[in-house]
C-alpha cells in the first residue's frame, strides 16, 4: 500500500484514479441488482430489497476500495511493475520492450467521468492483461507516451536509431482504441515489429520480378491448387467414403425388417446425410480456386498471399516472420495418391485483427513436390523430404505399440521436426528461431524404460512433441534445441540489424553449430 | 534400460562441457537432490536450488483443508442416512496418508537453476518435468502470494513466454529470493532480448 522503500531512485508507486473503485463497484452493483431483482425482489419486499442493496453496496464498495488501495504501478528502470490482488497478491513485471501495444481505451462509464483505461498488450498474456483502469485521460496519454518512448530506448540495444521510432510514437498520443505503436522491440516470439525501419531481410527469398511500380506490393505466384484435386480430396474422406455403406445399411434394415417406410425415417436419413456431407462440401467451397503467392511489401518483409473460396472469396496475408510452425498431414485415404495437406501456424498480436491471426492453410491438397516447394518458401533451406528424422527404440513399443515405427524426430540448424500418427500421419516442423521453451517430461512407465518426451513450445497452436526418446537422446535434444535456437535468434537479429547501418558483428559463439549428428536410434 | 548409459555413440557431445557452463555463482553449499536424476541433465554443471521447506507446511495445510471438506461432506451425508460412511472414511484416511507422503516428497522435487541464458525448472514425482526457458523469450514475470503463502512468508514466481505451454513456475520462494529472481529475470530478459 505504501510506496515500497525500495532502492534509491525508484519512483514511488502510483495509484489509479480515486474514482476507479466507484466505477468498478458500479459495474458490480449493476450485476447485483440484476441478480436480486429477478429472483428476490418479490420475496424480499420493498424494504428487504433496499436493505440487501445497501448491504451489497457497502460490501462491494469496501472491496473496491481495498482493491484500489493495493493496486499500483510504477516504472522501475526499463520495466513496468503492476501490483494488484486483494487475497492473492500479484506483482507483474513487464519489460517495456516486450510491450506489443499500449492502447488507451475509454469504455462508456469511463467516458462519462472523463477517465480512461490503459491497456497493455503483452504477447504471453492470455487473459486481457493488466489493464490500468482507470486513469485520467491526460495521465493515460502521458503514461502511454512515456512507456513507448522508454520501450523504444530499451528496444534499441545500441542506443541509436531511437529517435525516429520515438517520434511517431509520441506524436500518436491521442486517446482512442487505436492499436498502439509497436515498440521497436527485439523480435520476440511472434509479432515481431519490423525492427528499425527498412531492413531488407529477404535474403533467402526469391525476389519478385521488379516492375516500375514500387509502391504496390509485388507478388510472385507460387501455386494454384487444381479444383479437381480439391473435390477428389474431399471425396476421399472417411465421411464421404463410408456414406454409401451407412446408407445401404439403413436401407437394408428397412427392406429386410418389418418396419414400414415412413416420412419421418426418410427425412431423418436425409438430414443425417446432409449433416455428414456438410463439412466436406464446405471445405470444397472454401478451398476452391486456392492460390498462393509470395508478396514482398514495401518494408521488404516477405509474406504469403493466400486466396481461396467459391462463394465467398477470401484473401489472407501471412507475414512469414510470424509463422510459428508448419504442419503437414497425410490422411490415410490420400496416401495412395501421395497427397498431403499443409497448414501454417501463425500467432501473435496483429494490430489489424486485434487478436490472433487466423490459422493459415498453406495447401489444402497437393503432392509432396508441391508441399516441398511451398514449405521451402516459408522456411528457407528446409527440405521436408530430407529432414534427418530418427525413430524411437523398440522398447517404446510398450508405450506406443501402434505408433512406435512411425514416431520420429529430428533437428537441423534451422528447424525441429517431429513425425507421428500411424493412420493419419503428421509432421510438424518448428523453425528454431520461433522456439519459446523446451520441456522434458517423463512418466512412470517411461522411467522404467529409460525414455522421455521432448516438447518444443511455440507461440502458436502447433508445437513439436517428440515422444519416447531414449533419455540421453532427449537430453541431447534439449541441450541442442536451446543452443541452436539461440544461435538462430542471434542470426536473425544480426541480419535485421546489420542492414540499416551499423553491423554489430555478433560475437562468435562458442560451440559451433553442430552438424546433424543424429545417430541411429 | 539399455540406453541409459551416459554415452551412446554420438549423443554425448563433448562440446557441451564448455557451452553449458554453470552460470550462477556456484555455491557448493546449495544442496542438490540426486534423487531426481532422470531429468537432471548436466548434473555436474548445473546448480539446482531447492524451494523453501516451509512450502511443505503450506501444502499440508492445503491438503488438510481438502480433507476437511470431504470429511464434512461425508458426515453430512451420514446424517441423511448414507450407508457407506465407514468405507468412505477409511478411503479418506488411506488417501490422506498417501497424499500426505506425496505432497511432502513433491515439494522436494521442485528445483530451479539459473543458467547463463536460460532458467531451468523441474518438478513432479510421478510425471517428472523439466522446463528450459530462455531469458530472451520472457514476456513478463509474475510474483504472486496467496493468503496461505503470505502467512508462511512465501511467494511464487512465474515466468511467462508467448507459448501457453511454457511451464516455468517456481512456488515456495522466500519473498526476498522471489524479488531477487524477478529482478534478475527481468534484467536478463532485457539484456538478452535479442538473444545476445
Amino acid at each position: 500500500m505504501t510506496p515500497r522503500p525500495g532502492l534509491a531512485g525508484v519512483e514511488p508507486r502510483r495509484r489509479l484514479h480515486p474514482l476507479s473503485p466507484l466505477l468498478h463497484s458500479a459495474k458490480m452493483l449493476a450485476a447485483l441488482v440484476a441478480v436480486i431483482s429477478f429472483q428476490g425482489a418479490a420475496q424480499l419486499g420493498w424494504r428487504g430489497f433496499l436493505g440487501t442493496l445497501v448491504v451489497g453496496m457497502c460490501v462491494v464498495t469496501a472491496y473496491s476500495v481495498v482493491t484500489w488501495l493495493v493496486t499500483g504501478y510504477h516504472v522501475v528502470g526499463r520495466e513496468l511493475r503492476i501490483y494488484d490482488g486483494v487475497l492473492v497478491r500479484r506483482t507483474r513485471a513487464i519489460p517495456l520492450e516486450r510491450l506489443q501495444a499500449v492502447d488507451v481505451v475509454r469504455p462508456l462509464m469511463a467516458r462519462l467521468t472523463g477517465l480512461a483505461e490503459l491497456r497493455l498488450e503483452v504477447v504471453g498474456g492470455r487473459s486481457a492483461e493488466a489493464p490500468l483502469a482507470f486513469l485520467t485521460v491526460a495521465d493515460a496519454a502521458a503514461l502511454r507516451r512515456r512507456l513507448l518512448t522508454l520501450a523504444a530506448q530499451a528496444g534499441a540495444p545500441a542506443g541509436a536509431t531511437v529517435s525516429e521510432e520515438a517520434g511517431p510514437a509520441g506524436a500518436e498520443a491521442p486517446p482512442g482504441p487505436s492499436p498502439g505503436e509497436t515498440p521497436a522491440g527485439p523480435p520476440p516470439p511472434a509479432p515481431e515489429a519490423p525492427p528499425m525501419g527498412p531492413a531488407p531481410t529477404a535474403a533467402a527469398h526469391p525476389s519478385p520480378p521488379v516492375t516500375p511500380q514500387t509502391a504496390v506490393p509485388q507478388e510472385q505466384h507460387l501455386h494454384t491448387v487444381d479444383n479437381r484435386d480439391v473435390v477428389i480430396g474431399q471425396i476421399l474422406t472417411p465421411q464421404v467414403i463410408f456414406l454409401p455403406l451407412a446408407m445401404a445399411a439403413v436401407v437394408a434394415q428397412y427392406l429386410l425388417g418389418a418396419e414400414a417406410w415412413s416420412f419421418v425415417v426418410l427425412a431423418s436419413m436425409v438430414a443425417a446425410v446432409i449433416g455428414v456431407l456438410q463439412q466436406p462440401i464446405r471445405r470444397v467451397f472454401s478451398d476452391w480456386n486456392f492460390r498462393v503467392a509470395l508478396q514482398v511489401s514495401a518494408d521488404h518483409h516477405p509474406s504469403l498471399r493466400v486466396r481461396h473460396g467459391l462463394t465467398e472469396t477470401r484473401s489472407q496475408t501471412v507475414p512469414l516472420r510470424r509463422v510459428q510452425a508448419v504442419g503437414m498431414t497425410w490422411p490415410w485415404l490420400w496416401r495412395r495418391r501421395g497427397w498431403l495437406r499443409c497448414q501454417l501456424d501463425v500467432a501473435g498480436y496483429s494490430p489489424t485483427n486485434q487478436g490472433q491471426l487466423p490459422h493459415g492453410r498453406l495447401l489444402p491438397v497437393g503432392n509432396l513436390a508441391t508441399a516441398q516447394h511451398l514449405v521451402a518458401t516459408v522456411l528457407p533451406t528446409v527440405d521436408i523430404t530430407t529432414l534427418p528424422l530418427t525413430g524411437v527404440p523398440k522398447r517404446a513399443r510398450w508405450l506406443a505399440p501402434w505408433r512406435q515405427p512411425v514416431l520420429a524426430a529430428g533437428l537441423t540448424d534451422q528447424v525441429f521436426a517431429a513425425r507421428d500418427g500411424r493412420i493419419t500421419r503428421r509432421l510438424v516442423v518448428v523453425p528454431l528461431v520461433r522456439v519459446q521453451s523446451v520441456r522434458l517430461s517423463q512418466g512412470p512407465l517411461q522411467r522404467l524404460l529409460g525414455l522421455a518426451t521432448v516438447h518444443v513450445d511455440t507461440a502458436g497452436a502447433l508445437s513439436g512433441t517428440a515422444p519416447h526418446r531414449p533419455l540421453d537422446q532427449a537430453r541431447w535434444l534439449a541441450a541442442e534445441l536451446t543452443h541452436r535456437s539461440r544461435l538462430a535468434r542471434q542470426a536473425e537479429h544480426s541480419e535485421a540489424q546489420s542492414v540499416p547501418a551499423s553491423p554489430p558483428a555478433p560475437p562468435a559463439d562458442p560451440g559451433p553449430p553442430a552438424t546433424d549428428a543424429t545417430p541411429a536410434n | 534400460m539399455g540406453g541409459r548409459a551416459a554415452t551412446v555413440d554420438g549423443w554425448e557431445d563433448p562440446r557441451r562441457s564448455h557451452r553449458l557452463t554453470p552460470v550462477t555463482d556456484p555455491s557448493p553449499s546449495a544442496p542438490t537432490h540426486t534423487r531426481i536424476s532422470p531429468l537432471d541433465p548436466w548434473p555436474d554443471t548445473v546448480v539446482w536450488h531447492p524451494v523453501s521447506r516451509r512450502l511443505v507446511v503450506v501444502e499440508l495445510i492445503r491438503l488438510g483443508l481438502t480433507l476437511l471438506f470431504w470429511l464434512v461432506a461425508i458426515l453430512v451425508a451420514d446424517r441423511f442416512g448414507w450407508p457407506f460412511t465407514g468405507p468412505a472414511l477409511a478411503l479418506l484416511a488411506v488417501f490422506a496418508v498417501l497424499r500426505g507422503i506425496t505432497v511432502v516428497r513433491a515439494v522436494f522435487a521442485w528445483g530451479y537453476a539459473e543458467r547463463e541464458r536460460d532458467l531451468l525448472v523441474r518438478h513432479g514425482l510421478l510425471i517428472r518435468r523439466l522446463s528450459i526457458v530462455p531469458y530472451a523469450r520472457m514476456q513478463f514475470v509474475d510474483v504472486t502470494a496467496g493468503p496461505l503463502e503470505r502467512v508462511f512468508n512465501l511467494a511464487t514466481v512465474q515466468l511467462h513466454t508467448a507459448a501457453a505451454a511454457s511451464d516455468a513456475r517456481i512456488p515456495g520462494l522466500p519473498p526476498e529470493e522471489a524479488a531477487r529472481l524477478r529482478d534478475r529475470l527481468a534484467a536478463l530478459g532485457e539484456n538478452l532480448g535479442e538473444g545476445l
